[in-house]
């Protein structure tokens, strides 16, 4: 879906981008992570084709941003990080406008304005004027904007900035959905814990380069023992449907690619084998562990 | 209808602004028909209105249509719409002051019924095309220039503004104004290009022709917002038309010097031509961006071979800035080879001066490549006051030594050297400045 080769991108003061090279698969949702200023916004801009870039290329389902810059920006949508709305406008009319401006027949707009409003849950505003939402639904009008012609690519610049823990779920469940459908989606964002939720892979941006990523199949678990067992790494490594991360006498990390019914099976099959199991769940450190891993790898390679 | 329009009738016209528009203009038009004499009349009411609505507001609406998107976060969104630039720009220019138009058009039928009674209709209808003319042209003129700044991407919104106001008030009185200027009075026929016009026949050709320029231009800059990428040739088909116009008025230049200028018609017409060409690189060196960034890919472009890729990509400011150089070298050639003294010296004795001038004009639009290697904010304008210091305060108090500032006819030979290497030193400190920024952060 998108091809980015020997990126370039410079400020007038800084480099911002040092020769990208990333390809993001169609209908996933990709995540960007990095540390403030490591060019994820520069990134997602220039996917966008709204920055043209110092040399290299961004290839978006066959046209480059630099030569076919118009056909780009109709392909997709685009949430910026800091937005603004037409706060003088009704919730209707603004997705009205943004129906039009993104060349919607006539015909269709009223169609696609209800269905961008069902899918953020904004039906009982259409009648209210932007200016007057909470920040929560401005997020998601803006996002409605983005989406109202229905893109092949929705870029998000940090979408969950300043919303409360219940609207994150429920912008978590909108860029599943939307995903279910079809679309692809690239996702920069700083609350790692949630990725894992939403996201298929994680590409890790310091510094203007890609320092590492993964991609997210299946739940990351970890399981400790009570008390440890030489057995167990030669045990789970023997297991159907797992990929092991990490295993030693007392603990293991590995990735369950299959369902819960799996997992159910993995814990009965590590008790049937007299493990004295003390832990077994989901890996919530795994990520953030594998991120600062891979961030200090690039920063000791940049060294 | 075009979203963009219809967004802005949407916010523009409410119907409470309407009747208030309508309820202001009508009574104050109504209070001085009713004035007794000695009052301006309801007929200049109109016209003072008219131009307070549409002209000085309506300048102001089309700077802010642009202006207010990057205030208000929400141009991105714009640049990303399916809309093609000429759309988006009329969709702003039209929408935006759509209010100021309302209150505008309310005021022309008390301006034109009394030219109707008293000079008949053809009068009438020529009054009413140039007060919408230099509505128009104002307008676009101040849209365009707010395209223009906003690519140098600072925050002084409200100075952007009032800057693009200037400019669009600036250029409709100045479209149709212009022979008004000239000491023949405003009635008298006069000559351009060897045709003796009417000055209203004139004045309204110049208005349309110079509102379809802003038109044009307008949509280049948004086309360059839109990241396409726009070439030179129509911005050189402009300076072509600018030449052409200004050289056209060559007889009252000659005229207008008592004829002490003594050159040659087409020489004159050359330097009058030049004279723009020089204007419009001061304007544009001042009003675009100067990217230290744009100014490095070309660099880059030409060092590779890419000659052709780099011609393209050219800031209006180096094609005029090209254009002047090449004008004022033809014309230079011109003077050297012309055997018919002027005020009995030779026309090659002008050489060295002109070119001395063509010195200082390249060491001025260095200054401004210089200024924003220094600050993006405030670069122009310390170049402009490093442009009054160099014209106005330092040759008060330099006496002698003025021929190191301004081209001088009593010493040629020391402005000519004294204008080049203040040029080489200056465009040497620029592009030093803009190459040592590129090495420290690549290098990082």
């Amino acid at each position: 879906m998108i091809k980015i080769r020997d990126l370039v991108f410079e400020y007038p003061t800084a480099r911002a981008l040092h020769g990208v090279n990333l390809d993001i698969p169609a209908k996933a949702i990709t995540a960007l992570v990095g540390p403030n200023g490591a060019g994820k916004t520069t990134l997602l801009r220039l996917m966008a084709a709204l920055e043209t870039p110092y040399a290299g290329s961004v290839i978006i389902d066959g046209h480059d941003t630099r030569l076919k810059p118009r056909d780009v920006h109709r392909r997709l949508g685009y949430l910026p990080d800091f937005f603004g709305l037409y706060d003088g406008l009704s919730v209707r009319r603004c997705l009205t406008h943004a129906a039009r401006a993104h060349g919607l027949p006539a015909g269709e707009v009223s169609d696609a304005v209800e269905t961008a409003s069902q899918s953020v849950g904004l039906t009982d505003r259409l009648g209210q004027a932007a200016g007057a939402l909470s920040r929560g639904l401005r997020q998601r009008l803006a996002i409605a904007q983005a989406l109202v012609h229905r893109p092949g690519l929705l870029l998000l610049d940090e979408p969950a900035a300043g919303l409360d823990p219940s609207a994150r779920r429920d912008l978590s469940r909108l860029l599943l959905s939307l995903r279910d459908k079809g679309m692809t989606l690239v996702v920069s964002s700083h609350i790692l814990a949630e990725l894992e939720d939403y996201s298929d892979h994680m590409v890790i941006i310091d510094h203007g380069r890609v320092a590492g990523g993964t991609a997210f199949k299946g739940a990351q678990l970890f399981i400790a023992l009570a008390a440890p067992d030489d057995r167990l790494p030669n045990f789970l490594a023997k297991q159907r449907g797992l990929r092991l991360l990490q295993a030693d006498a007392s603990q293991a990390r590995l990735v369950c690619e299959e369902g819960a019914e799996r997992r159910a099976l993995l814990l009965q099959a590590l008790i049937g084998a007299d493990f004295a199991v003390s832990d077994f769940g989901e890996d919530r450190r795994a990520l953030e562990e594998l991120y600062f891993a891979q961030l200090n790898q690039s920063g000791e390679a940049r060294n | 209808m075009n979203p963009e329009f219809q967004r802005n009738l949407w916010l523009e016209l409410t119907p409470a602004r309407l009747l208030l528009m309508t309820g202001f203009v009508l009574f104050l038009i109504a209070i001085f028909s009713a004035a007794p004499p000695g009052f301006p009349s309801s007929g200049a009411v109109a016209t003072a209105l008219y131009y307070f609505l549409v002209v000085l507001w309506g300048t102001r609406n089309a700077a802010l249509s642009v202006i207010a998107e990057i205030r208000e976060r929400t141009w991105d969104f714009q640049k990303l719409s399916s809309m093609r630039p000429f759309a988006l720009m009329w969709g702003k220019l039209l929408g935006a002051t759509s209010f100021t138009w309302f209150g505008g058009i309310l005021c022309l039928p008390f301006i034109v019924y009394p030219a109707w009674r008293g000079e008949g209709l053809p009068s009438a209808a020529g009054e009413l095309a140039i007060l919408i003319g230099q509505g128009v042209l104002a307008q676009s003129v101040s849209l365009l220039t707010s395209l223009n700044l906003i690519r140098r991407q600072h925050n002084y919104w409200r100075l952007d503004a009032f800057l693009c106001q200037v400019m669009g008030i600036v250029a409709a009185f100045s479209a149709y104004g212009f022979p008004n200027l000239l000491p023949i009075g405003p009635q008298a026929p006069f000559s351009w290009w060897g045709l003796t016009l009417q000055p209203h026949w004139f004045q309204f050709y110049s208005l349309l022709a110079f509102t379809a320029w802003a038109l044009v231009g307008s949509t280049r800059a948004m086309r360059l917002e839109l990241r396409s990428v726009n070439g030179p040739f129509i911005w050189l088909a402009f300076l072509a038309f600018l030449g052409l116009y200004e050289a056209g008025f060559e007889s009252w230049f000659a005229n207008a010097g008592g004829n002490s200028i003594g050159l040659h018609a087409a020489a004159l017409r050359l330097a009058i031509a030049d004279l723009a060409f020089a204007f419009s690189a001061y304007g544009m060196a001042f009003l675009e961006p100067k990217d230290p960034v744009h100014f490095r890919w070309l660099t880059g472009e030409a060092r590779s071979g890419r000659i052709g890729r780099a011609f393209l990509a050219l800031d209006c400011w180096m094609l005029s800035f090209g254009v002047t150089l090449l004008c004022t070298l033809v014309l230079a050639l011109a003077l050297w080879r012309d055997p018919q003294p002027i005020a009995g010296e030779p026309p090659a004795a002008l050489v060295l001066p002109l070119l001395a001038a063509l010195g200082f004009f390249t060491r001025d639009i260095a200054l401004f490549v210089l200024g924003r290697t220094w600050s993006r904010e405030r670069g122009d304008f310390a170049a402009l006051a490093a442009l009054a210091v160099l014209y106005v305060v330092l040759p008060q108090i330099a006496g002698p030594g003025r021929s190191l500032l301004l081209p001088q006819m009593t010493a040629p030979a020391i402005s000519l050297v004294a204008a080049w290497m203040e040029a080489g030193a200056v465009w040497v400190w620029a592009v030093t400045r803009i190459e040592r920024r590129q090495a420290e952060f690549t290098s990082l």
